[in-house]
């Protein structure tokens, strides 16, 4: 509860600067819409410097709580050889060990020059993925300081007048839950003809069988809460017969029915 | 452990209840929050830019009788608010209003209707009276009364294409 308080001021300054609190509609092709004001930069190291002290304070608190500890620790383990085989990312990953972040493997927009730490955890219990979110919290506030120092003056958009139309584009951001991948088939009109999204939750569920051994149904929450799953993005599923080459979309009402027959 | 939960204990007894007493007092938006759109009936000309920019594709436009109605179906908004940057007359503007839950999706609609201009020629409605009432001013601030008051400047753009060929034919004679 204490770190939805903690979270409130930031959502506010979203709403400050984009427009909104969670559909900032900043991002637009040629560039972005809206440009950080004089007078919010101030306002911006205000609110970090808070959340930033609250947190630690937060994070102090609950680091030797042993309550925390026996209903985190050794539950929900994903050993490092399980997560590189299930091909997790985020969190999830760096939770386990692994160290992969695509802002430090594959550096884009500006991150080369503000150099992120990647935070890992060996362990790969629920413990250790919530300690990796903490510690990528305050990366986070420490990167917003340095990109606010390094900021440039200058344009915000190209102008972009004609998307050419059957073009392909693949592009992938580190999303808070991981590593997320959108692809676009441009169309006529200015307008998308295709597009998918792989979101890192779709990779990381793959990871929850192999967590839930061995643990009794009261951890299947929090053990589901750790990976932080986005279900609007994986409620489908599409099964390809790779022999046959035959493509199976399954419903929700056939999922619900796989998931409560016994194997 | 105890000091864990004293720790623990601190911090929830330093900020107590932080939840704001909405909805019984208001909470205003920020600066710059764009809430539900507005859209002023009296600038609008019926160009349609903002039914291209629209990415959740709500704006309709459709000619009957000599009328252009456009409608925005906003129970599909998501607020980006591209067709107010795009609007050439600023007439679409995003307010601060957020409080929008309704039993009816159609009570968010907004349809506008707007009185078409007719060919000289042909008596078509090809286009909004406003759009035309606009190109003539132009016309007459940037190249002059006369060229505003040619009668072919009335008329449709097929009609025009006609007159136009008629006028080359005329001359080669």
């Amino acid at each position: 509860m204490q770190a939805w308080r903690i979270r409130e001021p930031v959502m506010w300054l979203c709403e400050e600067i984009t427009g909104n609190r969670k559909t900032y509609g900043m991002n637009l092709i040629g560039g972005v819409r809206r440009d950080i004001r004089a007078e919010q930069y101030p306002k911006i190291l205000e609110v970090i410097g808070k959340i930033e002290g609250q947190l630690k304070e937060v994070i102090d608190a609950i680091a030797g709580d042993t309550t925390l500890h026996l209903r985190l620790k050794n539950v929900g383990v994903l050993p490092p050889e399980a997560a590189r085989r299930l091909c997790v990312v985020g969190p999830t990953a760096r939770g386990s060990g692994v160290t992969i972040d695509s802002r430090v493997n594959h550096p884009y927009a500006a991150y080369a020059q503000v150099s992120p730490k990647v935070i890992t955890q060996p362990e790969g219990d629920v413990w250790a993925r919530t300690l990796v979110r903490l510690g990528e919290t305050l990366e986070s506030i420490r990167l917003v300081r340095q990109s606010l120092e390094q900021m440039p003056a200058g344009d915000l958009m190209a102008e972009v007048k004609e998307i050419p139309p059957w073009r392909e584009g693949i592009a992938y951001v580190e999303a808070p839950r991981g590593e997320s991948i959108h692809y676009v088939l441009t169309g006529t009109d200015n307008r998308p003809y295709r597009w998918r999204v792989r979101a890192p939750s779709y990779t990381n569920l793959q990871a929850v069988p192999t967590m839930f051994q061995g643990n009794s149904i009261a951890d299947a929450p929090i053990i589901l809460g750790s990976i932080d799953p986005c279900f609007s993005c994986t409620e489908r599923m599409e099964a390809v017969d790779v022999k046959t080459k035959k493509v199976r979309v399954y419903s929700q009402e056939e999922l619900r029915q796989m998931s409560r027959k016994r194997r | 452990m105890l000091v864990s939960k004293l720790k623990e204990a601190i911090i929830c007894l330093k900020n107590l209840r932080v939840t704001l007493p909405y909805p019984f007092q208001p909470a205003p938006p920020a600066e710059g929050f764009r809430g539900r759109l507005e859209l002023d009936i009296s600038k609008c000309i019926g160009c349609g830019a903002c039914l291209n920019a629209c990415p959740p594709r709500l704006i309709r436009m459709t000619d009957q009788d000599s009328r252009r109605t456009i409608e925005f179906a906003l129970g599909r908004c998501t607020y980006c608010a591209r067709c107010a940057e795009v609007c050439p007359e600023k007439a679409i503007r995003m307010t601060k209003e957020f409080e929008l839950s309704t039993e009816d999706k159609r009570d968010l609609n907004i349809t506008a209707e707007l009185l078409m201009a007719k060919c000289g020629q042909c008596r078509t409605a090809y286009t909004t009276q406003r759009i035309v009432d606009r190109l003539m001013n132009q016309v007459a601030k940037e190249i002059g009364v006369e060229a505003a008051a040619q009668d072919w400047m009335k008329l449709c753009p097929a009609c025009r294409k006609v007159h136009e060929a008629q006028n080359i034919g005329e001359a080669r004679i």
